[in-house]
């Protein structure tokens, strides 16, 4: 029970907690909450089983294609549901619009993909046992994403602009820093975390269409928990979520583990509605 | 005016009421001629594109075939059936607005389908408000009911059959007392639940595990340990996704527990076979069948079946991608219909009262037997359960423990 619980409980919140990254880094270029996040996230399981097992493309070849996809999704993201409505950002258009995409990408896949799940393949040749690389492989994504962007933001050039943007994207232009094209980037990037996210629990999760809203919710809570903006929040929320979820599957079962997820959620947000790693914010008055 | 003038008719008048007789009288004479030679038209609701195709396809194999043989063979007296087709691309909404279409445009004169429950629980009340008669495959048991549906026939199982089989295979074929049952979380796998376990514990099995699963849940190992825990000689799953089912079956296989594994015929399909850690996982897996499309343990199939298929083959129809069962469903139905105005002509109340006196009618998927009473034309015990690993040329072989 306990092993079932780490092993799982871990690669789950693994998983949760990249798809909240991408909710965050999505969030810090525009002020948007994208619902694409999950979706993309589904598609690296889908297009990982398209390249490489449909198209017997090599395993690297695979996860270079689908990262990419990944990048142009989120691009084309950008330009097609966040841009339109930045100018009304209070009217929180970007809910629809970034819906709507998010339930084309998944129509499109059950409709050009499967609605049924399809088998995800093995990416290293090694054997399976607790160990197993279907656990560790999104716990290692997870800690590269999340030392990879501490790296980004702080020591480089592009990095600092993408911190700059996010705190002032005003004042960042004012500073001459192309805004646009850095949001854009943003988006890109958050395009290849959601489809690494995707790509590494492939194996566990399956390449199923109806990956998409399930990534989309549990993606959002370590958001909520750990608070808006923050990935070391995202990533401490995703674990716990994880870990809680696996332990109340194991411990009251079936489907009263979701039921204890959201009880829990609510709680939480409840005593501490900027999260639990959150700053509160000062309202203009 | 004067009643001379009043009595008199001109020539107008005259001719006109010479053409309006000579229309009446045409019209009187023309329309038995041309209702006679016109064809016999089929409202036909597949969903032939979409995630609910596949069973979709298969059957329109079928049922082409047996309209193709009907019509070479001069069709009904003289009259040829047309089969009217909307492919509903498995969606409710287009399932409702095609039979619309043709009860009231196309004015058919039966419908067949649709072929699936979402589908035909949408389509059916529509269906039974215009008085067409309607032959179904679909098996939610609210689907038929001679009081609310009088027109309305099922010539496959129901939901009740199903999963009565099953349970009669785990209780008194394998002889194995405490199950296990579980569904995932969609309508059909709770309703199943809800069905099948209190008729396996009026049956006097013990029920020692009953529970509702994510079907995205990639982790359904705790609910098997207390499966195991619970002391549960064989599990029953109720569900239709592939991912859900091929879960417990590869973690049934790593617990190294030999429990049989028992339930919907999803079990056997490719999708599930697709998604197992090892090819040997599959064994001691029984989905749900049909007695007269499995192979007996000498690897026949029963006579008229075999007769079938080598009718399939010589139609070059292709069966390597589909099953057995679905093509021969199809190709009953469209008999059904045929035989029916044959016998009782196209008016729809004659049409019912010809079915509701059907007895043991010989189907390639099944024997049918219909009453006034009693709708649901499938045989109890024409639903069996077979080897999921077994399929061969779209067919399975009976499960252990059947007579051939």
């Amino acid at each position: 029970m306990l092993e079932s619980i780490i092993s799982h409980g871990l690669a789950l919140g693994a998983v949760y907690a990249l798809i909240g990254i991408t909710y965050n880094v999505m969030f810090a270029a525009s002020r948007v909450f994208s619902f694409t996040a999950g979706m993309v996230g589904m598609l690296g399981g889908v297009l990982g089983a398209l390249f490489i097992n449909r198209m017997g493309m090599p395993v690297i070849v695979g996860f270079v294609l689908t990262l990419a996809s990944g990048a142009v999704i989120g691009i084309v993201t950008e330009i097609l549901t966040v841009r339109p409505v930045l100018k009304s950002l209070d009217q929180h258009l970007y809910v629809l619009s970034t819906l709507a995409f998010a339930l084309m990408i998944q129509q499109l896949t059950a409709i050009e993909w499967s609605t049924e799940p399809q088998p995800f393949p093995r990416l290293l040749p090694i054997g399976r046992g607790i160990f197993d690389q279907q656990f560790w492989l999104p716990m290692l994504a997870c800690a590269l994403v999340i030392f990879g962007l501490e790296w980004l933001y702080r020591r480089t050039l592009i990095g600092r602009a993408f911190l700059a943007i996010a705190e002032d994207s005003y004042a960042a232009r004012a500073l001459g820093l192309p805004e646009q094209r850095l949001r854009m980037a943003s988006y890109a990037l958050a395009g290849v975390i959601a489809t690494l996210a995707g790509f590494s629990s492939g194996e566990m999760m399956l390449a199923y269409f109806g990956n998409g809203p399930l990534l989309n919710f549990y993606g959002f809570v370590p958001v909520a928990l750990g608070g808006m903006g923050s990935n070391r929040g995202a990533v401490v929320g995703g674990i716990a979520l994880g870990l809680f979820q696996q332990s109340a599957s194991v411990l009251v079962g079936g489907i009263f583990a979701s039921v204890a997820v959201f009880v829990v959620f609510i709680i939480v947000l409840l005593a501490r509605p900027e999260g639990l790693a959150g700053a509160a914010t000062a309202r203009r008055v | 005016m004067s009643p001379t003038r009043r009595r008199a008719i001109t020539r107008r008048q005259a001719l006109a009421g010479a053409g309006a007789s000579a229309a009446a009288l045409a019209a009187g004479v023309c329309r038995p001629a041309i209702a006679q030679s016109e064809p016999i038209r089929i409202g036909y609701l597949p969903a032939l594109t979409g995630p609910s195709s596949s069973t979709g396809i298969g059957i329109n194999r079928g049922t082409e075939l047996a309209v193709k043989e009907i019509n070479a063979a001069g069709g009904i007296k003289g009259r040829q059936l047309e089969l009217i087709v909307r492919d509903t691309q498995s969606d409710p909404t287009k399932a409702v607005n095609a039979s619309t279409e043709l009860t009231r445009r196309h004015k058919v004169h039966v419908m067949w389908g649709p072929l699936n429950s979402g589908e035909a629980l949408a389509a059916t009340p529509l269906i039974a408000r215009d008085g067409v008669p309607q032959m179904h495959p679909c098996w939610v048991d609210a689907l038929t009911d001679v009081k609310k549906y009088p027109l309305c026939f099922r010539n496959a199982p129901t939901n009740q059959q199903i999963g009565g089989a099953a349970n009669h295979y785990v209780f008194n074929v394998l002889k194995l007392k405490k199950v296990a049952v579980v569904s995932d979380t969609t309508g059909y796998g709770t309703a199943s639940l809800t069905a099948y376990v209190p008729m396996l514990k009026a049956m006097g099995a013990e029920v020692v595990y009953e529970g509702t699963i994510e079907a995205s849940n990639p982790d359904v190992k705790p609910e098997m340990l207390r499966m195991q825990s619970g002391g549960a000689q064989a599990i029953m799953p109720w569900s239709v996704n592939a991912g859900f089912l091929s879960r417990l079956i590869n973690t049934r296989s790593e617990m190294n527990w030999d429990v049989p594994i028992v339930g919907q015929t999803t079990l056997g399909s490719g999708q599930t076979q697709a998604l197992l850690k090892k090819p040997e996982y599959w064994e001691k897996v029984y989905p749900n069948n049909f007695r007269n499309c499995c192979y007996n343990e000498a690897g026949a199939l029963p006579p008229r079946t075999r007769e079938f298929v080598e009718r399939i083959r010589k139609a070059n129809i292709e069966m390597s991608d589909t099953l057995l069962w679905w093509i021969a469903l199809g190709y009953d139905a469209p008999r059904l219909i045929a035989e029916a105005i044959k016998e009782a002509g196209t008016e729809p109340q004659a049409i019912a009262a010809y079915w509701n006196k059907v007895n043991n009618w010989p189907g390639v998927y099944a024997t049918i037997t219909f009453t006034p009473e009693q709708h649901n034309g499938f045989h109890d015990n024409e639903v069996v359960m077979c080897r999921a690993n077994s399929l061969k040329d779209g067919a399975f072989t009976l499960a252990p423990g059947y007579a051939g």
